[in-house]
């Protein structure tokens, strides 16, 4: 309208270099791959079998149960939560699949919906509870986490039991002589990601992570938006069940525990912020990508495995810091 | 106007949250085509209005209807699809997403296979933009735009839903100049728009409205043609006759003379570009300032909770270094702080009030080192008769009190640690009329007895009747100071925007 009116505020594009670097570092995601890259080549270094099929594919191996229950992870972080249940729900789904093995493609399938009806049956408790009744999202989803341990433990009180076959042996290996099923997986996921990013509902998603009242006010479900988080958690972290299975190949009532640290620190890595509104799931996946590399780094480095801990969390804070040095210098430069 | 079709009509509602009245028995008709203002003070009613007008709470009693139809709405996309839009105060703006998603929530503009099309969302938003003259990035994300930019985004968006209500609370307070706002609000009522128009700004009132509908403690007291009512008339409309007569301001005693107890000298960090006061004993020095014009960092650092990058702090004439409240406490006479989030800074929710009110003190009341809770209750007992707190909320947890009893308590509080020099920031925010002549009061004796008061104000007439001398902030700095007859709500209104009209477009 009048010509004081700000005018002047409407950002100038810089070069296109210059945007996409900006865009590709502030991303969160993108300071975690690059995280990535380093590491690889390090790796690559000291170990030449790095860079063979076999060593490619046992690194995704490694890293699609925890890349699965980081993506899952990241839905309710993004929303401004924390779901705890991730623990919880990787237990059940191992039991379940190491006393009930199903064999062949056929069994295999049903064994997934079994993971998958488990996980989103957790989240769409978890989301009621957090969402309807309001409760915090930390206790709510502690309760449900202590309780599917419970549950594991009654269906199998101590490590035991057998994967199906078909489930540990083709989910762990290589289509075409190079690709692993396990990669593919994790892909696959990214790939509904990248649709579910152009829908309202996760805009939706982000819009409560960032503010639940303006949100709301904007004619935003917030219900909707934190159920769908959680439900669609709950699955991912059936299907890391089902991944983590294949895996080890045996099941166990514990073998959750170790997720509900790394999930969270993979989360953090991939640049999701803690508090709400801002990250992507292939952030989560990359960082939960780059702590299981780590743990192979300092192996191949000869470094001993107790101080694995000590750099998997140095990483994990440096990355942090790096990452949100950048969007302060980002956000100062934008505002200029 | 009686023959005007009655695009909303009101009638009779009431809301209560528990044990408090929100509202009771409230009734309001707009009709087709006229700007409608919605006047009363803070807490008398207004945002529960607004809420159940947008379906965001529903009322216990009484009906609503649009056009004569029934208007019973569920949520805020119903009160939208009926053609009832809200600029909110407190706006509702998602800050994480871009110019365009914001106008276009909670739907984006559809591309292919149904997914959200970015470069149509845009687009979409971008027509907005130019169709109500905004000159603003589609692309920009809210995060990074100015308030002023904001609140004229919250507005468009309202407009841009096309709608048959449309209420707009505060809209100006962000705002340097109103004639945008204005002549969107005048095309829509010529095409046949209904507005409400809720502003504390008289002057805005008069120019905009035909006609103003009061509320007082949650009851409306009536509706007016603004020709005919003069501004005195509905200033006792809002705040209750005999309260009106003692608006008067208090005489200022010839305090330029006595001596300085707090002194800031060129303060400079945070949001403070260069801030100087001067605070002498016996006096209320106001602080008055648009939101976020460092009127709050400048009260943190005055008790060290913000850090300075330079300038210093003088108490009783000595140069002090402030590392936090504690230390605030307990230097010169003593500096205490009333910070305006009680619920998230100042109360303990679960403690007893008597237990809250002494807790700075605590230490001296007991016996042996020994908290005692009879010692505990004597002295905050004298502590809230200074403030009108009825001794019977000694015993209950302070979390149970209503707001304004809460606030009665922090005073008395901050009353009760003997410190002489007051930090008040927005001591009234949110409580009702009856606590405020309380809290004016217990300000007034506490100045009159020697004390210095530091008040800052969201409500204009509450420095109006209670300071000596006023300071306005803006943008960090000091940008004016008004002493005696000055000291008025068109003045200070003046002075707050009257800068603000300078601002660099930056």
């Amino acid at each position: 309208m009048s010509a004081n009116l700000n005018a002047a505020r409407v950002t100038a594009p810089g070069s296109n270099l210059a945007v996409v670097m900006r865009r590709v570092l502030t991303d969160g995601a993108g300071v975690v791959a690059i995280l990535y890259v380093v590491l690889f080549a390090l790796y690559a270094l000291w170990d030449r079998s790095a860079l063979t099929a076999s060593g490619v594919t046992n690194l995704s191996n490694n890293a699609a149960p925890l890349a699965l229950a980081a993506a899952g992870e990241s839905l309710v972080v993004i929303s401004k939560g924390f779901d705890l249940s991730v623990s919880g729900v990787v237990s059940l789904s191992n039991v379940l699949m190491a006393t009930y093995p199903l064999e062949g493609p056929g069994g295999a399938l049903v064994s997934l919906m079994i993971c998958l009806a488990v996980g989103g049956a957790i989240g769409a408790i978890n989301g009621v509870l957090v969402a309807i009744l309001r409760l915090q999202s930390i206790a709510a989803t502690l309760g449900t986490m202590i309780m599917c341990q419970g549950l594991a433990l009654v269906i199998m009180d101590a490590p035991g039991g057998t994967v199906a076959d078909w489930v540990s042996y083709t989910l762990t290996d290589v289509i075409f002589g190079v690709i692993p099923i396990s990669g593919l997986i994790v892909l696959a996921v990214i790939a509904l990601w990248l649709v579910f990013r152009r829908t309202d509902t996760c805009i939706a998603l982000f819009a409560v992570g960032a503010d639940e009242t303006a949100a709301s006010l904007s004619g935003i479900s917030v219900v909707r938006a934190r159920v769908t988080a959680f439900v669609g958690a709950g699955l991912l972290y059936g299907l890391a069940g089902f991944m983590l299975s294949a895996q080890t190949a045996t099941g166990n009532p514990t073998a959750g525990t170790p997720f509900l640290m790394l999930t969270f620190a993979a989360v953090a890595l991939g640049g999701v912020s803690l508090t709400g509104g801002r990250g992507s799931l292939v952030g989560a996946v990359i960082g939960a990508a780059t702590l299981m590399l780590l743990q192979k780094v300092l192996f191949s480095g000869g470094v001993s495995s107790f101080y694995t801990g000590i750099f998997q969390g140095a990483v994990m804070v440096l990355a942090i810091v790096f990452g949100s040095l950048i969007l302060r210098l980002a956000s100062t430069g934008a505002r200029a | 106007m009686s023959g005007a079709a009655c695009a909303l009509d009101v009638r009779s509602v009431s809301k209560s949250y528990g044990a408090t009245v929100a509202l009771q028995d409230v009734s309001i008709e707009l009709h087709a085509g006229e700007v409608h203002a919605l006047l009363g003070e803070n807490g008398a009613g207004k945002s529960t209005l607004v809420k159940i007008l947008n379906g965001v709470v529903r009322p216990n009693v009484g009906t609503l209807r649009m056009g004569g139809e029934p208007y019973e709405p569920h949520s805020i996309v119903e009160a939208r699809r009926r053609g009832v839009a809200t600029a909110f105060q407190e706006l509702s703006l998602v800050p994480n997403l871009t110019v365009a998603q914001n106008l276009s929530l909670p739907r984006q503009a559809k591309g292919s296979f149904g997914l959200v099309s970015g470069a149509a969302t845009q687009k979409q938003g971008a027509a907005i933009l130019n169709r109500f003259g905004l000159p603003l990035s589609s692309s920009a994300v809210v995060a990074n735009l100015t308030l002023a930019e904001r609140q004229r985004l919250e507005i468009t968006r309202a407009f841009a839903c096309n709608p048959k209500v449309l209420i707009l609370d505060e809209p100006t307070a962000a705002l340097a100049e109103t004639e945008w706002l204005f002549g969107l609000v005048r095309q829509a009522t010529a095409a046949g728009a209904a507005v409400l128009y809720i502003s504390h700004r008289l002057a805005e009132v008069r120019e905009l409205c035909q006609r103003a509908t009061v509320l007082r403690n949650g009851r409306s007291i009536g509706t007016v043609g603004l020709q005919e009512v003069t501004d005195q008339n509905i200033f006792e409309m809002m705040v209750g006759r005999s309260q009106a007569e003692e608006m008067q301001r208090r005489a200022t005693a010839g305090a330029s003379t006595r001596p300085a107890v707090l002194e800031a000298e060129t303060l400079v960090g945070g949001s403070l570009k260069n801030v100087s006061l001067k605070l002498r004993e016996g006096e209320i020095l106001g602080v008055a300032g648009l939101e976020g014009q460092g009127q709050r960092a400048l009260f943190r650092a005055l008790v060290g909770l913000a850090p300075l990058n330079s300038g210093s702090v003088k108490v009783d004439g000595a140069p002090v270094r402030l590392s936090g409240p504690d230390v605030a406490l307990k230097t010169g006479r003593g500096i205490a702080f009333l910070p305006e989030e009680r619920k998230t800074e100042g109360i303990f929710p679960a403690l007893a009030t008597a237990t809250n009110i002494v807790l700075p003190v605590v230490g001296r009341i007991g016996r042996a080192g020994l908290v005692s809770e009879r010692l505990e209750r004597d002295a905050a007992a004298g502590s809230s008769s200074e403030v009108d707190l009825s001794p019977r909320y000694l015993d209950f947890r302070i979390g149970d009190l209503s707001g304004g009893n809460q606030q009665k308590a922090l005073l008395a509080r901050a009353m009760q640690t003997g410190a002489r020099i007051l930090l008040l920031y927005d001591p009234t925010r949110g409580v009702d009329v009856g606590t405020k002549q309380s809290i004016y009061a217990a300000i007034r004796s506490f100045a009159g007895s020697g004390g210095a008061v530091l008040l800052y104000s969201s409500e204009l007439p509450e420095l109006v009747r209670l300071v000596d001398r006023c300071l306005v902030v803006y943008g960090g700095r000091i940008f004016a100071e008004l002493s005696g007859a000055d000291i008025n709500e068109r003045t200070l209104v003046a002075a707050l925007t009257g800068h603000a009209a300078h601002e660099p477009a930056a």
